[in-house]
């Protein structure tokens, strides 16, 4: 195919997508009305599943396989930047000097480092009640450990943060997903389906399986991001880079 | 007039957006981001959608400046070993 | 559009948006400042939108908030620590923000507080009160001594 029937190939697939999309746009409920076929099944749907948050009963019921994808890209991701950020043969490390940091802050940050894990572990426990959930309280959570970095000293954070022990913790929140899974398939339903019994509505145990796999991925998002964030403050604070006049072929 | 918020948060958004695109220094960008993001969180909570606006927040608030602000130290100590390297 | 919705709106325009426009202009001290400012101010408009729509479960966006912004205005302390001391003294008009934050909180927690009946909600909000004030003056108080690190009797650290 030359070039210009490419261009061509390209432009009608562009102008086929564009009409196609615009009609599906036309079709579409408008905005702020009061029709909302799928809204209302799937509120429907989660309130015969003693979910009150029929946000997460979408994400982690009705389309949980949606969710497992979206885990994945994130546990990808991670993965990839701990193999791009790794610290090469001909890099060195060097402890990073203590950094000053003034009194007040680091008070501020032993008393705001419980309250922010605190904070972040109701996000995800209370997910199938309220806003939130596994990856919104995962990563609040990670982010109250690095107030230790922030506002205290890297190598407080280094202390509380065996990386070995997240990237397992990282696997094993994946790992949960697809076993939750298919323990439904070995309870004789669907690939995901919720199996649990659904519990009292508007109570810490309602929902079934939404609970459970929102516990899975908050572990598997707080110890992804703590592993990503290790990776990069290793190459900012720690790793120095070879000397400019390092053979080629040393840093594989 | 009970328009006015959202509108109010899609031009904020929409502001933000655009000049966070524009200006080209990393480390202006991470403020701008930052903006961008509670701007977001903004318009999600005005739509009814505090699960999304909760996301935004958490990923928006700390943890993307932390990356792009150790990203810029890194690539800054690089430039700077280098220039010693020329003086030596 | 009630009163709650229109109060969180006004503090919105007047609040928060001009602190967006600090943080997206001029030097890095004054960004950072606003940066504090902002967050702090969103939240109380969070506040205000949730008990404008009548949603107590809107609330934890404040909380995360509350948390996450002053973690936010820190990280920009520690790691521009060099480019806040480069800069002159802190203006008055800069040192005068944590206290205008402190203003804006009471003004909003108290009303909201008033109107909740007692419960996990108004605890909740009296948390997040009190996680602004705090947070924000420490924030505030860090990049004072940020931006003095230049100037002080220490002189360059």
């Amino acid at each position: 195919m030359s070039r210009r029937v490419r261009a061509w190939v390209l432009v009608l697939g562009g102008l086929g997508f564009a009409a196609l999309f615009a009609a599906a746009c036309a079709g579409l409920p408008h905005f702020g009305g009061d029709l909302h076929p799928y809204g209302d099944r799937a509120v429907r749907a989660a309130l015969l599943r003693h979910t009150a948050n029929a946000v997460a009963s979408v994400n982690f019921d009705q389309r949980a396989f949606d969710t497992l994808g979206e885990e994945s890209i994130l546990f990808g991701a991670v993965l990839g930047t701990v193999v791009l950020l790794r610290q090469t043969r001909d890099e060195n490390r060097r402890p990073p000097a203590p950094a000053p940091v003034a009194a007040p802050v680091r008070r501020y940050a032993r008393l705001a480092l419980p309250v922010t894990l605190l904070i972040g572990l109701y996000i995800v426990a209370h997910g199938q009640l309220s806003p939130g959930g596994g990856f919104q309280g995962g990563v609040v959570v990670a982010t109250a450990l690095h107030l230790l970095y922030i506002a205290v000293d890297y190598r407080a954070l280094e202390r509380i943060r065996p990386v070995g022990l997240y990237e397992v913790g990282d696997a094993a929140g994946e790992a949960a997903y697809l076993l939750v899974g298919t323990g439904a398939l070995v309870a004789g339903a669907a690939f995901l389906a919720n199996v649990l019994p659904y519990g009292t509505f508007n109570t810490l145990s309602s929902g079934g399986t939404v609970p459970v796999l929102n516990a899975a991925i908050g572990v598997e998002v707080a110890c992804g991001v703590v592993v990503l964030l290790a990776r990069f403050l290793d190459q900012a604070v720690e790793i120095e880079d070879p000397p400019a006049d390092a053979p080629e072929g040393a840093a594989k | 007039m009970s328009e006015l918020p959202v509108l109010l948060g899609l031009l904020f958004v929409a502001v933000a957006a655009t000049a966070t695109v524009l200006v080209r220094d990393p480390v202006r960008q991470s403020f701008l981001l930052s903006v961008l993001g509670l701007a977001l969180a903004l318009l999600f909570l005005l739509l009814h959608a505090p699960d999304v606006a909760l996301s935004q927040l958490a990923v928006g608030s700390a943890l993307t400046p932390l990356m792009v602000l150790l990203s810029v130290r890194k690539v800054r100590r690089r430039a700077r070993d280098e220039r010693r390297e020329e003086q030596a | 559009m009630n009163g709650w919705t229109a109060a969180g709106t006004a503090l919105l325009v007047c609040g928060a948006l001009p602190a967006g426009w600090g943080v997206a202009t001029g030097p890095v001290r004054r960004r950072v400042v606003a940066q504090n400012a902002m967050t702090t101010l969103l939240s109380l408009v969070f506040l205000l939108l949730a008990q404008g729509f009548v949603r107590t479960a809107y609330q934890d966006t404040a909380l995360v908030l509350a948390v996450l912004g002053p973690a936010g205005t820190l990280l920009y302390v520690r790691l521009l620590a060099d480019r806040l001391a480069a800069g002159p003294p802190l203006s008055r008009p800069l040192s005068a923000v944590t206290p205008l934050n402190y203003v804006a909180v009471a003004v909003v927690v108290v009303p909201l507080a008033v109107v909740t009946d007692p419960g996990r909600a108004l605890v909740k909000l009296l948390v997040i009160g009190v996680l602004l004030v705090l947070g924000s003056g420490v924030a505030g108080r860090a990049v004072a001594v940020a931006v003095d690190a230049g100037h002080g009797p220490r002189g360059h650290i």
